[in-house]
């Protein structure tokens, strides 16, 4: 088999065409509602992808908000590419080791699914003939492409797609290998380490769906099937596998329908409204509707071939049953699946015999609201019953979040691609490329090995401070003196505990804040067990740093102080330690911790606690 | 990225290379080996030449286009002539389906294409536009205009609207009045949006006793791309054109951003008030006379009822005139320039209908001379008024006419036909201050905060 991933991220710079911000928006602002058509490209002929969606004729709603603008309403004309955007996409080919192209020339790739206004998505090959190195494999990375990301699927009201425009715009890099993949598992580290890198740049959106993955697999005597908007890393591998899998049965179906040799599958189809309409249940409860309808199609030599033949569950219907779907029915209950459904084996012959079937004549059956959708889904039916006999049709996949994938169009070809004239060629100069070179960021390895060697913490969390992004104010402040240890668990569980638990959208502290609170843990103003309420009162308060430490501050606690306040502590609580034991001795450490408030050392607060403890014993005797 | 150390030298001579490449047709198939090894295998979109640079734009397979900046050391390795045109590809100039141009039948709507956005397609070769002309291609570009009856597409100018002139308002008047001579029911203006108001103005105030109603109609964003509005707002203006109920010239397209909705704004109250919005078109002074949904019109003001005809048409036109914006800083000397050898002159004043004092001497010696002057605002919403201010008095007392709520654009419109009209400064004065077309209103009704 051949596997090629095509990742793309999405950039946190500005947007690729216009000077909206990249954040998501949860309030829209204001709707309105467009159709597309097919459009002739560069060479005027309309490409069958596109040809298959507009032909929906569908009507689509969008939603404005505050992260959008009249460019991604299609209301403006787009801007010059956004130059940081330009210069991350650079960097990322010098991180590939790709070649740039001397003129950036943006494209409008046809997509008239409505998610994007325009009936296009902006895109430009920045780079070409670069490679990766994954363990012992180098693959090639033929192209490095800049796009804009689509509008955002929020539902359909009434049928009609809404889609939010606070996506649309948002820079995306794209990183394409060659068909060099061999399985699945390899396809997951492929993904991963290119992920890595891009995230090495610093400039890339961290989240769901801010990576998603397309895959191209195809198997020896297949076709090439592209699975597109893979957002779950750990689901590539099973995407791949299946898919492998999918393509294999459906050669073994063609080379069995090729023995049959059965004649092509017939035009026109079979109303069986009338006889079905008694059943009454399942899909066949419909049929009480008014206008509703169950028409059939003869399969020729399809019978035993639509249901499963082998035991990973693969089988031609449901694959038939993806393509009726795309035509607005339901679902298709096919001949292999029979006697079900409330069909019972008498009735099962007379279908049969209505569709004078023979042996090894399989059929398919749909329930459509009116004679032309069912007669449009059996048409659709049709031309991929009749692909079976080729093998594996090229087509476009979803990916399902059981691993499965379901058909969604055809693959589209390279008639939807023409020039973007509203956006000139934009020369790549010496100078960008040094511009873009200037900050190159460490390759993920390097950095951790100069991680571990300079802070001597534990590799796990120097992968979590990396991972959360953290890295830059790490650095920063032990670069400053503070213990790294002390520092990693601030960014790490400290600030993220006091930002959950303070008021939406929490507060944001800058590094400088940061600075001055580390400062005071240095200068002893506070301890390190300060930090956490000290962080709690500031999210609370808002305000300054001073003013939070100020509200929290006590007199200063006397190591004697502390003495007494474990032994009151201990006497209170006699009857537990000598019912829990250690559990109890946590549980008093907890108070008294609360009670110091941070004023002396967590390990000083300890050592006391531990002395009240032993001097109460000694007291009442007990070992 | 040139490394001049690169020791391999070319086969063949540089130049003979380049001009190879720049010789051979678009479209043709090219191979190019680029010193660094690379390879490019795609179809030669252009090249361009200017002094310091050479450059070449190739389609890859993949359909991405990139720009090769052409260096002494790339190699043409191969070429070969542009492939026959595609099977499914619909030919430019092809004939249009049948229906098309069922022309004798009676009810048909002509369709008169001047050029603009809405009747062009993209040039991948410049970048640029050029315009749609023959029936077929318009009916292939837009199919389903011949689905309520017949039309016949009519081509009359070939121009982007900023170069179209004051005398191709009248060869669009007098192709007009043509059709419904021969029988049309309703004739449909394709034409750009940049000076659309403009035409719109001069064919309300040539024609009258329209037999029909006469729709002027435009986009803002291209055809060539799934989202043009000029699909949606061409139905909707071929649908206005085939009704009974109107008999004026009138602006149709979009009504807000969603392609449901398109306005019917009256030719003489319309003004573009946006660069790029699908809603570009506002009626000043008053809502659009109304709203054409899917189905439906529904009007707010009542529409001028056809006439019995036949249509009339006054063509006479003097293009002696002026529309002059003033601003601070107006020199006198300049505004008088400007003004120099008109016959008459719209200002666009600043609010109530001013100008600097400075400029009362070269308005007074113009009007003195036996030219016209007539004062709009460049305000756009409301009337001018004289007597507010002591400057609307004095620009009064020098004889300029004040022309109400009347459009600077629409002003300067009817002052070319009304210099056409008659020779006599007073005739033009008192045709200037005529109602023609609805130009004028003396009642503005409380709206709310936007526009209507």
């Amino acid at each position: 088999m051949k596997a090629g991933l095509e990742v793309h991220q999405q950039l946190r710079t500005g947007k690729l065409f216009c000077a909206c911000p990249t954040e998501l928006a949860e309030i829209p602002r204001a709707r309105f509602h467009r159709r597309l058509r097919a459009a002739g490209g560069e060479t005027q002929s309309v490409d069958r992808a596109v040809a298959f969606q507009a032909a929906r004729g569908q009507r689509f709603t969008y939603e404005s908000t505050d992260s959008d603008c009249l460019v991604e309403a299609d209301e403006e004309p787009p801007h010059a590419l956004d130059a940081e955007a330009l210069r991350t996409a650079l960097l990322v080919a010098d991180l590939f080791g790709a070649r740039p192209v001397d003129e950036i020339v943006v494209m409008r790739k046809l997509v008239v699914d409505g998610s994007n206004t325009s009936g296009f998505q902006r895109t430009a090959l920045v780079a070409t003939d670069g490679n990766l190195t994954v363990g012992e494999r180098t693959y090639s990375i033929p192209t490095i492409c800049l796009e804009e990301d689509a509008a955002r699927r929020m539902g359909e009201v009434d049928g009609e797609p809404v889609f939010r425009l606070d996506r649309l715009g948002i820079p995306l890099i794209e990183v394409a290998t060659g068909p060099e993949i061999s399985d699945g598992a390899e396809a997951r580290a492929v993904a991963g380490e290119i992920g890595a890198l891009l995230r090495a740049t610093r400039r890339v959106r961290r989240g769901i769906g801010s990576i998603r993955e397309d895959l191209n697999v195809s198997v020896p005597g297949g076709r090439r099937i592209e699975i597109k908007g893979v957002q779950e890393l750990r689901l590539i591998g099973q995407y791949v596998d299946r898919e492998v899998a999918r393509q294999t049965h459906l050669l073994a179906v063609r080379d069995r329908l090729r023995e049959r040799d059965p004649p092509p599958v017939p035009e026109g189809s079979h109303d069986l409204t009338e006889l079905l309409r008694p059943v009454g249940t399942g899909p066949f409860r419909e049929l009480s509707r008014k206008g509703t309808v169950a028409a059939a199609l003869l399969l020729p030599g399809f019978a035993g071939l639509l249901g499963p033949t082998t035991d990973d569950g693969e089988r031609l219907g449901r694959e038939l049953a993806d393509y009726a779907r795309s035509q607005g029915v339901r679902g298709l209950v096919h001949s292999d699946e029979l006697p079900s459904y409330g069909i019972d084996p008498p009735l099962l012959e007379r279908i049969r015999q209505e569709l004078a079937a023979g042996a090894t004549d399989g059929f398919a059956l749909v329930v459509a609201p009116d004679p032309g959708v069912a007669a449009r889904a059996l048409d659709r039916v049709r031309e991929r019953a009749r692909a079976a006999v080729e093998g594996v049709p090229e087509e476009t996949r979803d990916p399902m979040p059981d691993g499965r994938t379901r058909y969604s169009r055809p693959l589209p070809g390279r008639d939807r691609m023409y020039p973007e004239t509203d956006v000139p060629p934009r020369a790549i100069s010496p100078e960008d490329l040094a511009r873009a070179r200037a900050d190159r960021p460490e390759r993920p390895a390097a950095r951790q090995a100069r991680l571990a060697a300079a802070y001597h913490l534990p590799p796990e969390l120097l992968l979590k401070i990396e991972r959360e992004d953290r890295l830059e104010p790490f650095e920063h402040l032990c670069g400053l003196g503070h213990p790294p240890a002390l520092v990693a668990r601030l960014l790490t569980q400290e600030i993220p505990t006091a930002r959950a638990a303070g008021a939406a959208p929490g507060p944001s502290w800058t590094e400088a804040d940061l600075e001055r609170l580390l400062d005071l843990v240095r200068s002893g103003r506070i301890a390190k067990e300060g930090i956490a309420p000290v962080l709690a009162r500031w999210s609370e308060e808002g305000g300054s740093l001073e003013s939070a430490v100020g509200s929290l501050t006590f007199p200063p606690m006397s190591r004697e102080e502390l003495r007494e306040r474990a032994r009151a502590i201990v006497a209170e609580n006699r009857a537990l330690l000598a019912e829990r034991g250690e559990r109890g001795v946590s549980a008093l450490m907890g108070d008294l911790m609360r009670a110091v408030r941070g004023r002396r050392d967590g390990r000083e607060v300890a050592e006391e606690l531990r002395a009240a403890i032993a001097a109460s014993r000694t007291e009442s005797g007990t070992p | 990225m040139a490394d001049p150390e690169i020791p391999e030298r070319p086969e063949r001579p540089p130049e003979a290379t380049w001009a190879t490449l720049r010789s051979i047709p678009r479209g043709s198939e090219v191979e190019i080996l680029r010193e660094e090894g690379i390879r490019l295998l795609g179809t030669l979109v252009l090249t361009t030449e200017s002094p310091d640079r050479r450059t070449v734009q190739i389609k890859l397979p993949s359909g991405y286009n990139l720009g090769i900046r052409w260096r002494d050391s790339d190699r043409l390795l191969a070429h070969s002539p542009p492939p026959p045109a595609r099977g499914n590809a619909p030919v430019p100039g092809h004939p249009p389906p049948a229906s098309g141009s069922s022309s004798g039948t009676s009810g048909w709507i002509g369709i008169l294409s001047t050029g603009g956005t809405i009747a062009s397609r993209v040039d991948y070769r410049t970048g640029g536009v050029r315009p749609v002309q023959e029936e077929g291609e318009m009916l292939q570009f837009y199919p389903d205009l011949d689905r309520d009856g017949p039309v016949r597409v009519i081509p009359v100018l070939d121009r982007l609207s900023e170069e179209i002139v004051p005398t191709d308002w009248i060869d669009l008047a007098r192709r007009v009045a043509v059709c419904f001579r021969d029988g049309a029911r309703g004739v449909v203006v394709t034409h750009g949006t940049d000076t659309m108001a403009y035409t719109a103005a001069a064919l309300a105030f040539t024609l009258s006793d329209l037999p029909g109603p006469v729709v002027l109609v435009g986009a803002q964003r291209s055809p060539d791309r799934p989202s043009s509005d000029g699909y949606p707002n061409l139905l909707a203006a071929v649908r206005l054109a085939r009704r009974t109920d109107l008999g004026e010239v009138v602006v149709v397209m979009h009504s807000g951003l969603s392609d449901q909705e398109f306005a019917i704004h009256r030719a003489a109250r319309v003004r573009k008030m946006h660069t790029s919005r699908r809603d570009a078109f506002r009626s000043r002074n008053g809502p659009p006379l109304g709203i054409l949904s899917e189905e439906t019109v529904a009007w707010s003001v009542r529409p001028t009822a056809p006439g019995p005809g036949p249509v009339r048409i006054d063509d006479r036109i003097d293009p002696r005139g002026c529309l002059l914006w003033v601003y601070p800083g107006l020199p006198a000397d300049r505004a008088r320039a400007f003004a120099e050898g008109c016959r008459g002159v719209i200002v666009a004043g600043t609010g109530l209908g001013h100008t600097a004092s400075t400029h009362l001497p070269w308005i007074r010696n113009a009007i003195r001379d036996g030219a016209f002057v007539g004062m709009t605002s460049q305000c756009l919403e409301g009337a001018v008024d004289p007597f507010v201010y002591a400057t609307g008095r004095m620009l009064l007392d020098a004889g300029v006419a004040f022309l109400g709520d009347m459009l600077p654009e629409v002003a300067y419109t009817k002052l070319l036909l009304a210099l056409g009209r008659s020779g006599r400064a007073d005739d033009v004065a008192a045709a200037m201050l005529r109602d023609w077309s609805g130009e004028v209103a003396h009642r503005r009704q409380v709206t709310g905060q936007g526009d209507p």
